[in-house]
């Protein structure tokens, strides 16, 4: 193994988007903010510089706007990455996203293609109620669009390879948390080649191997995962950890592998819980009838992420509450 | 503008016998306005339509038959009857069609700002109904295309109702024309019943789009003669209202301007008529032969790979 590069997360992503503007002509980046100052997290750094004010178009707060112009540069042969600043924001132009984009090559017979990435931020970093959500349920629930949520700089790299290459739509939601991180200080996942390699969409990553209970998550809560189960190792407990890597499409093969092994299955969501992500993961296993002896969901309890840290760290998923949540499905509660 | 009619007439002998099941919306009274844009664009030229889209799609040379299967629910359809009426597809011509209103004018302004980055002379054309011009994506795809000069012509079809509201109850301008400014634009309202005023308003738009001066807005005043969907009971409009404004009848007008300036003779004009009126039954007969889609297809395309 080499020695990591002196990278952030958001440098990988950019990495990778200059990588693909050099392939592929038609690779365009469209958002607020992507030219001039290269992304409110710098994950679009230096692609105007390089590739010119046309083909890295700064907009104005039009999301509405960003989003249909997304619609028409696909139908004209383009493949825009369009940067929605934070999820959050996809209430002021979601119409575009699940009525057009997603829709329009089923509605079409299959006629027309809409290669666009959806490139936004996600996931808690202590900005309340309409700047600290994942929204990746929302999406899932949505037909017709890929959703993918990198947990590591190695995957971010190549996951945003795949989502520009990819002939279907992709919300490609990084994680806050995780974005001005040094890869460096990952545990996993921070060994970024400088070259150009792809991670596939629809593959989940075991990243920790496990014989007691198989622990299900993406995005900022892996790593908090991955050290819940050393702490739960100490005490005796095997946890395998999955990275899910993406939920549409979810690798329910890998899921369900490790439950026929463990029999435990905890999933852990930094989602709203209802109708979302854990359900989903669970009724899977059930309908393909393996059979599970132990069963629970940490994700956020229905409720609106909250302003003061002593209420969101009772909310939104950690290291502890991880914990926690693992002796209570292996009954050591 | 005699296909136009005969072609939403043939959609009409759908609804009572359910050969279309869902909601269908057309344009009796307003084919004017997109007789008027025919013959100002080629097939590199977007046109971006509504869910009353189908004039707008004769206009751009979409194929009538394929289309005409696609409202039929067929399998022969354009888009193999996956669409339906509102959603009608033809990338060959670069037109698509959406059933939300005011969607369609940002991805007009995507087609416009392709154009520039590819520096040829194409232009985006966003069809519209006077509902849509108080839509936020209306004002933010204006904003924008004014903002980069782009080559956008927003034609307004203003038939004065957004369902059972009123423009006037509406909108804080007089008129929509007169908002152009404000996105430096181009803005004028022509007459959407006369064929002429409207193909000279979008014959400047169009040269002014592909000569780099930008966007500009073509509001035409019409009458929309049936409800806003077939079963629509329509009773926000007066009987009075309704009858008064379906006698201008935007076909009787071409034809008394055709015979007044000795261009055709009645006679010419009657045999053009039954031949239309032929071509569209033979065509209607045809597709009602055509096989429905298969059940099973219903989970194919939603992802291309």
């Amino acid at each position: 193994m080499t020695v990591a590069r002196n990278l952030n997360l958001s440098q990988c992503i950019s990495e990778a988007l200059h990588l693909e503007m050099e392939r592929d002509p038609q690779v365009l980046v469209v958002g607020e903010d992507v030219g001039g100052q290269g992304g409110v997290f710098g994950a679009t750094r230096g692609l105007q510089k390089k590739f010119g004010s046309g083909r890295v178009l700064d907009t104005p707060i039009s999301e509405s706007a960003i989003t249909g112009m997304g619609v028409g540069l696909a139908l004209e042969g383009y493949r825009p990455v369009l940067e929605i600043m934070f999820v959050d924001f996809i209430g002021v132009c979601l119409d575009q996203v699940y009525n057009a984009i997603a829709k329009n090559h089923y509605m079409s017979g299959g006629k027309v293609r809409m290669p666009i990435v959806i490139k936004t931020a996600g996931g808690c970093i202590g900005s309340g109620a309409q700047h600290s959500q994942c929204l990746w349920g929302l999406f899932a629930h949505l037909p017709g669009l890929k959703v993918v949520a990198p947990s590591n700089p190695y995957d971010a790299k190549g996951l945003m390879a795949s989502a520009v290459e990819s002939n279907d739509p992709v919300v490609f939601i990084e994680h806050k948390g995780l974005l001005l991180k040094r890869a460096e200080d990952f545990t996993f996942g921070a060994d970024v080649p400088a070259e150009r390699y792809t991670v596939p969409i629809g593959k989940a990553n075991v990243v920790r191997e496990g014989t007691d209970i198989t622990l299900v998550t993406l995005s900022g809560t892996v790593a908090p995962s991955v050290l819940a189960a050393e702490e739960a190792m100490r005490k005796g407990i095997s946890v395998e950890v999955i990275d899910l890597r993406s939920i549409v499409p979810l690798d329910i093969d890998t899921v369900a592998t490790s439950v026929k092994k463990t029999g435990k299955i905890l999933v852990v969501d930094e989602d709203y819980l209802s109708f979302g992500l854990s359900a989903e993961v669970v009724t899977r296993l059930l309908e393909r009838k393996i059979s599970i002896t132990s069963v629970k969901r940490l994700a956020v309890p229905d409720v609106p992420i909250p302003g003061a840290l002593s209420l969101e760290q009772e909310v939104v998923p950690n290291e502890r509450s991880i914990s926690a949540a693992i002796a209570e499905t292996v009954g050591k509660a | 503008m005699l296909w136009m009619r005969q072609f939403e007439l043939a959609c009409l002998e759908g609804v009572p016998t359910r050969e279309i099941h869902g909601e269908l919306h057309t344009g009796v009274g307003q084919e004017a306005i997109s007789a008027g844009m025919v013959g100002f664009l080629s097939k590199d030229d977007a046109m971006c339509s509504t869910h009353r889209n189908h004039m707008h799609a004769i206009a751009k040379g979409v194929d009538l038959r394929a289309m005409l299967a696609e409202i039929f629910e067929k399998s022969t359809g354009i888009c193999g009857g996956f669409g339906g009426h509102m959603h009608i597809f033809d990338p060959s011509l670069k037109f698509s069609a959406t059933g939300i209103v005011g969607a369609g004018v940002p991805v007009a302004l995507g087609h416009a700002y392709a154009a520039r980055l590819k520096g040829n002379q194409a232009v985006a054309v966003a069809v519209v109904g006077d509902g849509a011009v108080n839509t936020g994506a209306f004002h933010e795809a204006m904003n924008m295309a004014g903002a980069l000069s782009l080559p956008l012509v927003v034609v307004v079809e203003n038939n004065e109702w957004a369902i059972s509201v009123p423009f006037s109850a509406s909108s804080a301008t007089e008129t929509i024309a007169e908002r152009a400014p404000s996105w430096k634009a181009h803005g004028i309202r022509v007459n959407g019943l006369d064929v002429e005023e409207v193909a000279n308003a979008f014959e400047a738009a169009v040269i002014r789009a592909r000569s780099g001066a930008g966007p500009s807005i073509i509001e035409a005043m019409c009458y929309r003669f049936r409800g806003h969907f077939e079963g629509d009971a329509d009773m926000y409009r007066s009987k009075e209202e309704k009858e008064r404004r379906r006698a201008e009848d935007p076909l009787e007008r071409t034809k008394e301007i055709l015979l007044g300036r000795g261009l055709a003779t009645n006679d010419e004009l009657n045999e053009i008529e039954r031949s239309v009126v032929a071509s569209i039954s033979e065509m209607l007969a045809s597709v009602r032969k055509d096989p429905s889609p298969a059940g099973k297809d219903a989970t194919r395309y939603v992802f291309a790979e």
